[in-house]
């Protein structure tokens, strides 16, 4: 699989914050917003020494850039009124007001960085640590590509939005606050007409964004369908060629990338809009105050000092009101991440709860009238009852859905069974804890999974540090060590996406490795060797005679050359058991299994 | 790449010449401030601060105007851009060769046709609007700044080397840290990915204490190299205000000093504050320019690596002959994956007659696989040829070879579409009828009617909701509606149960009698009743004729047969 397509974009920008920043972008909303933020505040409330210092560091900052052109309308007045006093002490007041300002914006920086790097590694932390204990369910039930979204993309929203905006909420609101605050001290009839402009600029920026959103939410669609698109061509592209397809779906995908660019354009145009428009206006806000402070300038109710200083705060006014309408949209969708982050987060642990296994372990399973369904409604299997004696091969025969599988799935606990019992050793698995319960058994799956480590690390993916000599040993028991010794640096080899480039039964032969091992007491191989040709099979079932030695192991295949040497042959249909015995006396009992034996025999169907 | 950009090169440079015209109005505006308050407010003339002002947004209006112009223009220009080199990306990717995508590799073709197009699309944009603004701003400003008092132009010059200092520090030092940021990413990516997909194995061995620690692990990291990255960028703003305003400082003390001595008003003063900040902010742009540009060539040269690549198996050309029976010959063949010295098949030569049911036997390894690949030319043989009625594959036309071959690879590829339209890309437009033929053929028709929707039912992303026996046998429904000649069967019937297989095997027998069937097995079951079998070893032939011939001569091949039916057979 390949993994770059889950690769966020969502990296830092020298771009902080653009004239219109996410403005457009779609807004997600989260069902109960409140409850998310108190559960994200949560997280914060550990960090209270970083949220101290910044709320302190945005505080000093706000005062210091509120502050700052009250100097600057000093000096302007001192300037046309030298009476007033020394322009230098003023201007180095103001330079002072600056740097401070200047400081601590810098301070804010670097604290919401550790803040908000803290918080999200912790976040993605849990969030890990809970998908690996989810139950087996979970991970089948859910797709896996919204699985990774939660911990990707919506672990970065959050991210980005502590990072970037949660300072500038802060100061925006502060300095707001203070702006109006100064404004209202120098002349409260100015600063009523500056407001009314600002609420002009809502207006319009609402009406604005409220008409942008839709062409940016079908911008999204089609981005998402074309992607899509090339994600299945790309992947799929064997059979693309292979059936003369090339030219059809460059057809489809050239549709959606021609109506992706139609919607595109008017979006962006939309969104481009903003600036100007914005601009206009400040401008509109501009020419209010100049005409009526020149009125009152005229009148001699303010100072021309003032006009200069309602000009700064009049922009400075309406930039957090821009900056708050844009984070607005970026912490709902950042909420809404929220929510379905801590939506996994509310998932119950797999149960993994149990005492000791009973040692040493003799290896007998037994199960008795267990019964199990996967949706309520559907069994899938029906009182099964069986006993392996410890020790024995077992091998598992039948059709595709007969429940083979299923049995394994609840033999390992990955799924718990409706009702009945199952025990080992005469002890309930259920009273057995997972880790133990697994550790004592080595299973080779139907899918192959490799993990993108060397070779070596893959083989002791369960046993840890090995001796050379017991990898080397295990190799060539598994037979891979041709496959490995073809690789360009033997077990140091790095397998890139899960071993891609390997054959599938290359891959088998590796996980045959790795669970070989592992040293389990019970050994379980499902399919593990479908791909494998059956000379190099029956060199495994050899080597693994000798392992498993003493030790009970599990069977399932569909050629029965896999198995005919088993102990004991379990002929199952539609969730039960139909026959069992020997290879030989099965074959006496000219039941299914002789059937089965005899399509395979024959080749042909009779 | 620039003859994609020519086309719309011409509304680019439209949209720049708007934006021109929005700099220069925006660059006005200070100075009609300036006017509005030394000769209006300052000298108490109102009726003037009003004509000045109402022209002044008349001016602003179409300022903002000329910058939407200049937006749709861009847009238009960049978007399109982007659109067409998307589509030629896609298509060249289209026409690889397996070599050419597994090269590549699948993820990379996948980030190249999207976000890497929309990098350079970015950038494209970017460099018309932005690094026209930031030039004008600049030019423009300084001009009219030192136009105002020369003494300005010292603190210009004292001020804009700092920034650009900045500037280039910052933009060197977050190149490298992007790369190694995006690098972690996709490591932490990876580790998810890996967990999710495989957590049963995880679980069965396990190891979910140790997947968490590698997690941690690459988490530190990202979250490391994410935390220098915000440091990194942290100090951009602040430096910049802070030489802003001390510059803004200075401005005033000099102004000052210029309104003392008569030589300069007051509104003067105050408009030559906003140019300095507006030649300072132009050029803080230049750091986000900086930035687009460098992801963009990264982003260019990879698209640029895709487009250069020409297939590497060129359409012959010549042949363009529909249906002639369909014998396929090997004729001393031998083949070497690229890059690799491994010999994979050696000086293979077989014939197989039209009609006749040609099986391939062998080791996991021994180059099976391979050999059928060169038929349909997924790969082109190293030395040797492969014929099709006499004719070198190579000779006939890429599509008319492929659609005279039904091939059904060893990993059943599906679509997210229905199942019926699955089968259908077999054979576009085919009546129900023979879907339903097809897929009775294939035994895929009683569980196909099982489904909720049966013909019409969803297949979910890459056939999750299916089996592997089920997903193998849509392919082979696909491959038997479609009106070839020669039917491949690359180990396609692996996870069928015995008698599935068996029927598969009997139906194609009655009702496909005519097709060349080429079919790779592990099981001698599947091969026995084939007219001719190959055993292959090592990528060499060392067995070749029907399952009683080899049985009596070929060694290997009885090994095989021991391995799987003789325990069997002595006992029944």
């Amino acid at each position: 699989m390949s993994q770059s397509k889950y690769a966020s974009s969502a990296q830092p920008s020298l771009e902080r914050r653009g004239p219109i920043g996410n403005m457009g972008a779609p807004v997600q909303k989260a069902k109960d917003s409140k409850k998310t933020l108190r559960r994200l505040i949560a997280y914060f409330r550990r960090e209270a020494k970083f949220v101290i210092i910044l709320a302190a560091t945005v505080v000093i900052g706000v005062l210091a850039g509120v502050l700052a052109p009250r100097f600057q309308a000093d000096a302007i007045n001192r300037i046309q009124k030298p009476e007033l006093g020394s322009l230098t002490s003023v201007l180095i007041m103001m330079l002072v007001a600056y740097l401070i300002y200047g400081v601590s914006t810098l301070i804010q920086g670097f604290v919401s960085a550790r803040l908000s790097q803290r918080v999200v590694r912790r976040l993605r932390g849990d969030l890990f640590a809970k998908i690996v204990n989810l139950p087996i369910s979970y991970i089948d039930s859910h797709s896996h590509g919204d699985i990774m979204s939660r911990m990707t993309n919506d672990a970065e929203n959050i991210s980005n939005i502590v990072s970037s905006s949660l300072s500038s909420l802060f100061s925006g609101v502060l300095t707001l606050a203070g702006t109006i605050a100064m404004m209202l001290s120098y002349s409260p009839l100015l600063t009523l007409l500056s407001c009314s402009t600002v609420i002009l600029t809502v207006v319009v920026t609402t009406f604005m964004t409220k008409y942008m959103r839709k062409y940016f939410v079908r911008r999204q669609t089609l981005l998402g369908r074309l992607n899509g698109t090339v994600e299945e061509m790309v992947t799929n592209t064997k059979t693309v060629t292979a059936y003369n397809r090339q030219q059809r779906e460059v057809e489809g995908f050239s549709r959606t990338a021609d109506e992706l660019t139609k919607t595109g354009i008017i979006a962006e145009i939309i969104g481009g809009s903003m600036g100007p428009v914005m601009n206009m206006l400040s401008n509109v806000a501009f020419v209010v105050v100049a005409v009526f402070g020149a009125r009152f300038a005229l009148s001699g109710d303010i100072s021309i000092g003032v006009i200069s200083a309602f000009i700064i705060y009049a922009k400075q006014f309406s930039r957090p009101i821009n900056e708050i309408a844009q984070l607005y949209g970026q912490i709902q969708t950042a909420l809404a991440g929220g929510e379905r982050i801590f939506d996994i987060l509310d998932e119950k642990d797999e149960d993994k709860s149990g005492g000791e296994i009973v040692r040493p372990i003799k290896g007998v399973i037994e199960f008795k009238h267990v019964n199990f369904s996967y949706v309520p409604g559907k069994q899938i299997i029906r009182d099964f009852s069986l006993k392996i004696s410890g020790g024995k091969k077992i091998a598992l025969v039948g059709s595709t859905g007969s429940g083979k599988t299923t049995i394994i799935n609840l033999l390992m606990r990955f799924y718990p069974i409706d009702s009945g019992e199952i025990l080992l050793d005469g002890k309930s698995i259920y009273d057995i804890s997972t880790d133990e319960l697994r550790d004592a058994i080595g299973i080779v799956l139907q899918d192959t999974v490799l993990f993108t480590d060397t070779v070596k690390n893959n083989l002791c993916y369960a046993s840890g540090d090995t001796a050379p000599e017991a990898l080397q040993a295990a190799a060539v028991s598994s037979r891979c060590d041709d496959v490995i010794a073809n690789l360009p640096n033997g077990y140091d080899t790095v397998l890139e996406s899960g071993g891609a480039s390997l054959s599938q039964g290359q891959r088998q032969l590796l996980t045959i490795g790795r669970a070989f091992l592992s040293e389990p007491s019970i050994l379980i191989l499902d399919e593990a060797t479908s791909s494998v040709d059956t000379r190099t099979e029956s060199d495994i079932q050899d080597a693994m005679a000798e392992l498993m030695k003493k030790r009970t192991s599990l069977i399932i295949a569909h050629r029965l050359s896999t198995i005919q040497d088993a102990d004991e042959i379990i002929v199952m249909d539609q969730g039960a058991i139909v026959e069992s015995g020997s290879h030989e006396e099965l074959l006496k009992k000219q039941g299914r299994y002789y059937k089965l034996y005899m399509t395979q025999f024959a080749g042909q169907a009779t | 790449m620039l003859k994609y950009i020519k086309k719309y090169l011409w509304i680019g440079l439209l949209g720049s010449l708007f934006m021109v015209g929005e700099v220069l109005i925006d660059l006005l505006q200070p100075r009609m401030m300036a006017n509005i308050v030394d000769n209006g407010i300052l000298k108490g003339n109102e009726s003037l601060v009003w004509s000045v002002g109402l022209r002044m947004i008349g001016v602003v209006a179409l300022g903002g105007t000329c910058g939407i112009m200049s937006g749709v223009c861009v847009n238009i220009c960049a978007q399109h851009f982007g659109n067409d080199l998307r589509k030629a990306c896609f298509g060249r990717i289209m026409n690889f060769s397996f070599e050419q995508t597994d090269d590549f590799t699948v993820g990379s073709l996948i980030t190249r046709t999207t976000s890497d197009v929309t990098q350079v699309q970015n950038m494209v944009a970017q460099l018309i609007r932005g690094g026209v603004r930031c030039l004008m701003f600049f030019v423009a400003g300084s001009s009219f700044l030192l136009s105002m008092n020369v003494a300005f132009g010292r603190v210009l010059l004292c001020t804009a080397p700092i920034i650009l200092i900045e500037i280039a520090i910052v933009v060197k030092r977050s190149g490298p840290l992007f790369l190694l940021l995006q690098r972690r990413l996709d490591r932490v990516n990876s580790v998810i990915g890996e967990n999710v997909a495989g957590e049963r194995v995880v679980k069965a061995f396990v190891q979910e204490k140790s997947e968490i620690n590698r997690f941690e692990k690459s988490n530190a990291e990202l979250v490391d190299t994410q935390f220098k990255v915000l440091i990194l960028l942290s100090w951009m703003r602040p430096i910049m205000n802070i030489v802003l305003n001390i510059a803004t400082v200075a401005v005033i003390y000099i102004g000052g000093r210029e309104v003392a001595a008569r030589n300069m008003e007051i509104g003067e003063l105050m408009a030559a504050i906003t140019y300095l900040s507006q030649i300072l902010n132009g050029m803080m742009m230049l750091a986000m320019i900086f930035q687009t540009i460098t992801r963009g060539v990264a982003s260019g040269k990879r698209i640029k690596e895709v487009l250069a690549s020409t297939p590497a198996i060129s359409d012959g050309g010549m042949i363009d002959v529909p249906l002639r029976g369909g014998s396929v010959e090997f004729k001393d063949v031998s083949f070497v994956y690229p890059g690799h010295r491994h010999e994979v098949l050696k000086n293979i030569s077989i014939k197989v007659n039209p009609g006749e049911t040609f099986a391939i036997i062998g080791a996991t390894g021994s180059g099976k696989s391979t050999l059928v690949k060169l038929i349909p030319r997924f790969y082109d043989t190293v030395k040797g040829s492969v014929l099709i009625d006499g004719e070198d594959v190579k000779s006939y036309r890429l599509e008319t070879l492929r659609s005279r071959i039904a091939f059904v690879l060893q990993k059943s590829e599906l679509f997210s579409t229905t199942i019926r339209q699955n089968i259908l890309i077999g054979k576009e437009g085919a009546s129900k009828t023979e879907t339903e033929k097809a897929a009775r053929a294939a035994q895929a028709e009683e569980f196909i009617l099982e489904q909720p929707q049966g013909y019409d039912t969803p297949v979910a992303e890459g056939g999750m909701s299916l089996s592997g026996g089920q997903k193998q046998r849509i392919a082979i429904s696909r491959a038997l509606i479609k009106d070839a000649e020669i039917l491949v069967l690359d180990d396609s019937t692996s996870a069928l149960d015995l008698g599935t297989e068996a029927r598969l095997f009997k139906a194609l027998g009655e009702g496909y009698g005519k097709l060349t069937k080429i079919i790779i097995a592990q099981r001698i079951a599947t091969v026995m009743r084939a007219d001719k079998i190959a055993v292959l070893d090592r990528g060499e032939i060392v067995g070749l004729g029907t399952h009683e011939e080899l049985l009596n001569t070929n060694e290997v091949y009885r090994e095989i047969y021991n391995s799987q039916l003789k325990k069997g057979s002595e006992s029944a």
